[in-house]
């Protein structure tokens, strides 16, 4: 079964990559290479974050130190499209991730990305395919999402020159929080940033390994947007095309590296 | 053993460091000051500094193996991991990790805790060091000690932004070193 690599412009008008590509064989490293299409639970209903977003301080930019993209434009794809369908750096990245069948529960095939973390070549290119993004483009945060988003967070920051700031569960932070409560396919869970560690105009990325539904990245960008930060992109690891999370984001663009 | 014990004697790299981390009085309970690594994430400079420093310690030592304890561990660990060529394991709470796991039990000063590392993550003979944000009891590294040793692998030194004074000298932990950066604030 072939696995389509795609890699997604912020454009909301832009398709994916027409074809499945041929994919290189697993590396003999992963223990697991049986690939079958997501067959997803149906997802929940939408609760678009466009419109939450909409509402939230849009006017606020700033021309963040280091230049390079204005405020309110998306970030250039010309070029990025073309030379990351021919990446041969997305292949490998595609055949580390291990993915494993009814977890946490019957019918979900979970992607585990620790397999992509053992394979040094590949998880230096992930990185790599991020930060060649993002480098030079005034992004100030990089806000990662509890706990998967802490590993590619960081390396990511320090690489562009910006700060990372931790998005957690509740009760984790120590320091004055804001909360942002949001819906999980049965019942609700909710997201805390520190107070005072963006400011108002910051350029921001949001990282996680996968988008699923987008509902925590949606409460991501919420966060970030109520203390005045311009959200970028969000940008992952993996997407799940079928839970349709690409659509929740509305207007926030989206940057993933491989669909699952 | 602390880095100003040994090699970075007055490295002004390490004041910057320490001041960077926010204590936190009474969290998570009264008495306690918490030291709050995320204002360090927030300094560039200091962020990038603390990892160079791991980094410059065990570039040459052979490691393939970094493991971070969940989830400051997980802050650290890749950028080293990546800057020196090892993989990173995560070292979870119980439940997280998909696939199958060995466990390690340990005490917490109420109850116990568990540790969770995948099986095939880590291989038999491999150079491993562990990271994480702080230590203080040593329970948790204790516990990610003895889950890498029981797959054969060789702890060479447990890694920590913060310790406590204790761990100065020639302090093991399970009979590890461990190199520590900086002590808490009060």
């Amino acid at each position: 079964m072939l696995r389509r690599l795609l890699l997604r412009s912020p454009n909301s008008i832009s398709q994916p990559l027409p074809t499945s590509h041929q994919l290189l064989p697993p590396s003999p490293k992963v223990p697991f290479s049986a690939w079958i299409a997501a067959a997803s639970p149906a997802g929940q209903p939408p609760s678009s974050c466009s419109h939450n977003c909409r509402l939230a301080l849009r006017s606020l930019r700033c021309a963040a130190a280091g230049g390079g993209g204005t405020e309110s434009q998306p970030l250039p794809n010309q070029g990025m499209a073309a030379q990351n369908e021919k990446d041969p750096r997305l292949a490998r990245i595609s055949s580390s991730i291990r993915v494993i069948p009814d977890f946490p529960k019957k019918g979900v095939l979970f992607q585990d990305i620790t397999t992509l973390l053992l394979d040094t070549e590949a998880f230096k290119d992930t990185i790599d395919l991020f930060v060649e993004r993002y480098k030079g483009k005034g992004i100030s945060v990089v806000a990662g999402i509890e706990a998967r988003g802490f590993i590619f967070g960081p390396p990511i920051a320090l690489a562009i020159g910006a700060k990372f700031v931790p998005l957690r569960k509740p009760n984790k932070l120590p320091g004055e929080v804001i909360s942002e409560e949001y819906s999980l396919e049965y019942g609700k869970d909710v997201m805390e940033m520190h107070v005072g560690a963006v400011q108002e105009g910051e350029r921001a990325l949001v990282i996680d390994d996968l988008i699923a539904t987008g509902g925590t990245l949606c409460a991501a960008i919420r966060l970030l947007e109520r203390v005045g930060a311009h959200v970028v992109e969000c940008a992952c690891v993996i997407e799940l095309p079928e839970l349709k999370g690409r659509e929740r984001l509305g207007d926030n663009p989206l940057f993933i590296l491989v669909s699952g | 053993m602390f880095a100003g014990e040994n090699g970075l004697q007055g490295d002004p790299r390490l004041k910057a460091i320490s001041d960077a981390i926010r204590v936190v009085p009474h969290f998570p309970k009264p008495g306690i000051m918490f030291q709050d690594i995320t204002t360090l994430l927030l300094d560039h400079k200091a962020f990038k500094d603390t990892v160079d420093i791991f980094v410059d310690r065990y570039r040459d030592m052979d490691i393939s193996v970094v493991a971070g304890v969940e989830a400051r561990g997980f802050l650290f660990g890749p950028s080293i991991a990546l800057a020196i060529g090892a993989k990173f394991v995560p070292l979870r709470k119980p439940k997280k990790l998909p696939g199958e796991v060995i466990s390690e039990k340990y005490v917490l000063e109420y109850g116990n805790d568990c540790l969770e590392m995948h099986v095939g993550d880590v291989n038999h003979g491999e150079r491993a060091i562990i990271i994480d944000d702080l230590v203080a009891t040593g329970g948790t590294l204790s516990a990610a000690i003895t889950l890498l040793e029981r797959v054969g692998a060789e702890v060479v030194e447990c890694a920590c932004v913060i310790g406590l004074p204790e761990f100065k000298g020639k302090c093991r932990l399970n009979g590890k070193p461990l190199y520590i950066l900086v002590e808490p604030r009060q």
